[in-house]
């Protein structure tokens, strides 16, 4: 090995363990809250227990990506929810239809790559800002689900249903796969531009970075990650509700910026957004293990949410102090 | 005799004798309700699945299901209520049913976020022989122990026919529904779409959908009343619908109209005030107590059907002042029910 190659393998590390920085006291939170559950319900640690919760959590940790993708690039979007939807419906009305699973997936990959580019393009091209044209594009793409499936209904084959969510970790293995293809995408020109886009776009273009290129991937595939939230949400489930992912909009947001990712771009990480959203998920289950009546949940909740962003802003004025 | 013919002498007396104790065991799990294995005693924790805590008409749900348990309780048939809220969000309904299931609950009583998301979880749940009664929004799945509704397709049905008579076949009506893609919603508005059509004088001159609450309502049907001079009926399928429909008119002095609705004070109210021509039925919230009850039948191995259908309630001109006359103990934007008992809900119980 040279020692340009050495180099440069201790400052990825320390880049790496940068990013980590701001998210530490979320990761501990995250952990604690684990414990904690795994305590209140030792079923957890079994392998059915585990692979029920984190099919809970795994379209909340794909959303939560999604969102995560466009704030870095320093956009947003408020048509996740709608998108989820679109998936959801889209896959249960194809893949017990000609179309097959496999057409299926194809068919919603395809629908989210096709709406997120869109929205991408009318952001990036016509300069219009992203939550003006998310908004605009949520109505669109609710309405599209509703014209796909007016009530709820449709429906998945059953095995398909088992083997995503039944009593085997399969979700969480391609969340595994999903996080290593964002890290070989990282890697990218595109990827690369990624955090060069939110924090420093002039820099960037003056670089010669393909900075609208980027943009527009970003939203693309921040729409193939919503819409795949949706076919897991329709497997999950067993049939399509055209309404379904409409709370994933905020939640989304909530998850990414709990999980350190700034609303002006640059700034954050994967893993951040991950956590954050583990840490939405694994709350509900606490609160409820803890027999928390819905009131103290309402203010639990807000509590938590606080405290985990304050948390390490905390740590860091003490440290410095 | 040899050992081993012996041997499979035994195996198969054994065999046929195992093969008898499981068709009896079969026998008596038909008797009982679905979901019921009968391996859970009284006094028995139950769960309300709650999609969202925070309408009127889900406080006044629950305040029904928790006097109901207190009830229970005294009978020593319940130990405790464990309430969720998923916050409008079906997705944090399924987590919570399943937190319900991994807790080991007796029974589950849950208004669905859904009709179709909770079928899985809700089938595990009843594979665990926990006790599932679904109530007012329901599922489409099957694997449950108990459905109990009202038909909200004969509630379209019975409305519309209501103004078709009141206005004597001929007119032009606005039609406002609840949210779209919500089945309730859907299928009050389907019941109702056989009448209009059989009468095409009936002109449908715009419709809208909005969240059950006043405050929406009120504000679409002031935009309809702009662009629609001559209406001579507003067939709504929602109470609050109702009482905004009424505000919005009230508040551009129009002419008030023959009107639809639902047992929401507010409603019932403006309608008296005004002396209106009126309409409205009802969900009554006590489908949650009347849950409650029906899911300890259930656990105590009474055979409680799997359907349990809720007649209408119907309110009229002639009935309206005895809603009104016990106005004062509901909250005021709640809904004034009907007075229910558990010698009413024995009565729904043995309905085949």
């Amino acid at each position: 090995m040279s020692i340009e190659a050495a180099g440069d393998r201790s400052l990825y590390w320390r880049v790496q363990l940068g990013r980590n920085h701001g998210a530490r006291g979320l990761f501990a939170v995250v952990v604690l809250f684990l414990l904690l559950y795994a305590y209140l319900f030792p079923g957890l640690l079994t392998v059915e227990g585990f692979s029920k919760f984190s099919q809970t959590w795994f379209p909340l940790a794909l959303t939560a990506m999604a969102q995560a993708l466009l704030m870095l690039t320093g956009g947003i979007s408020l048509a996740i929810g709608a998108t989820v939807s679109l998936g959801a419906v889209i896959a249960a009305v194809t893949m017990t239809q000609t179309f097959g699973v496999a057409g299926g997936i194809a068919a919603v990959l395809a629908t989210g790559l096709a709406v997120g580019a869109l929205s991408g393009f009318v952001v990036v091209r016509l300069r219009l800002p992203a939550i003006i044209v998310t908004l605009a594009s949520s109505f669109i793409i609710g309405g599209a689900a509703l014209l796909v499936l007016p009530r709820p209904g449709g429906a998945i084959p059953p095995w398909f249903s088992t083997l995503l969510a039944g009593d085997t970790p399969v979700a969480l293995g391609l969340l595994a796969l999903i996080v290593l293809a964002w890290k070989l995408y990282l890697a990218t020109p595109l990827g690369l531009t990624i955090y060069a886009a939110g924090e420093n776009p002039v820099g960037a273009f003056r670089s010669g970075a393909p900075l609208d290129a980027a943009r527009i991937s970003a939203f693309a595939i921040s729409g193939a990650l919503s819409t795949l939230a949706g076919l897991f949400i329709a497997a999950q489930t067993g049939s399509g509700d055209p309404v379904i992912g409409q709370a994933f909009t905020l939640n989304s947001i909530a998850a990414a910026v709990l999980g350190g990712v700034g609303f002006l771009g640059g700034q954050g990480s994967m893993r951040g957004a991950l956590a954050g959203s583990l840490l939405l998920a694994v709350m509900i289950n606490v609160m409820f293990f803890l027999g928390l009546p819905p009131v103290a949940q309402y203010i639990a909740q807000g509590l938590i949410i606080v405290g985990a962003v304050a948390l390490p802003h905390l740590a860091g004025r003490w440290r410095s102090a | 005799m040899p050992k081993s013919s012996k041997l499979s002498i035994l195996a198969t007396v054994s065999a046929v004798c195992l093969g008898l104790a499981l068709s009896l065991s079969a026998g008596s799990a038909e008797a009982a309700s679905k979901c019921i294995k009968g391996d859970r005693k009284a006094p028995f924790t139950l769960g309300w699945a709650n999609i969202y805590s925070v309408p009127t008409w889900m406080k006044q749900t629950q305040g029904t299901i928790e006097q109901e348990v207190d009830e229970l309780k005294k009978q020593g048939l319940v130990s405790k209520l464990v309430v969720t809220d998923a916050q409008g969000n079906a997705n944090t309904q399924i987590q919570q049913i399943q937190s319900m299931i991994d807790s080991n609950i007796d029974a589950i009583l849950v208004d669905a976020g859904s009709a179709t998301a909770l079928n899985r979880v809700i089938a595990d749940a009843c594979a665990k022989g926990i006790a599932v009664i679904n109530f007012d929004s329901l599922i489409d799945g099957e694997d449950l122990t108990a459905k109990i509704d009202t038909d909200q397709q004969e509630w379209g049905k019975q409305a519309a026919e209501w103004m078709v008579s009141t206005l004597g076949g001929k007119g032009n009506i606005i039609v406002l529904n609840g949210p779209a893609g919500i089945s309730v919603s859907d299928d009050r508005r389907k019941g109702a779409e056989p009448v209009l059509k059989a009468h095409p004088d009936i002109k449908i001159l715009a419709e809208t959908n909005t969240a059950y609450n006043v405050a929406p309502a009120q504000e679409a049907v002031t935009n309809l009343l702009f662009n629609n001079p001559q209406i001579d009926g507003v067939l709504s399928f929602g109470g609050a619908l109702s009482a905004g429909a009424l505000l919005a008119m009230d508040r551009q002095g129009r002419d008030f109209v023959p009107i639809t609705g639902e047992n929401y004070r507010q409603f019932l109210e403006l309608w008296k005030q005004h002396d209106l021509k009126g309409w409205a039925t009802m969900q009554p919230n006590w489908l949650g107590a009347l849950a409650a009850y029906a899911a300890v039948q259930a656990l105590s191995g009474k055979d409680v059907p799997a359907f349990v259908k809720v007649p209408l309630p119907v309110i009229d001109n002639a009935s309206l002042g005895g809603y009104l006359d016990r106005a004062s103990t509901f909250p005021a934007d709640g809904y004034i029910y009907s007075t229910y008992d558990q010698a009413l809900f024995e009565k729904l119980l043995a309905q085949k």
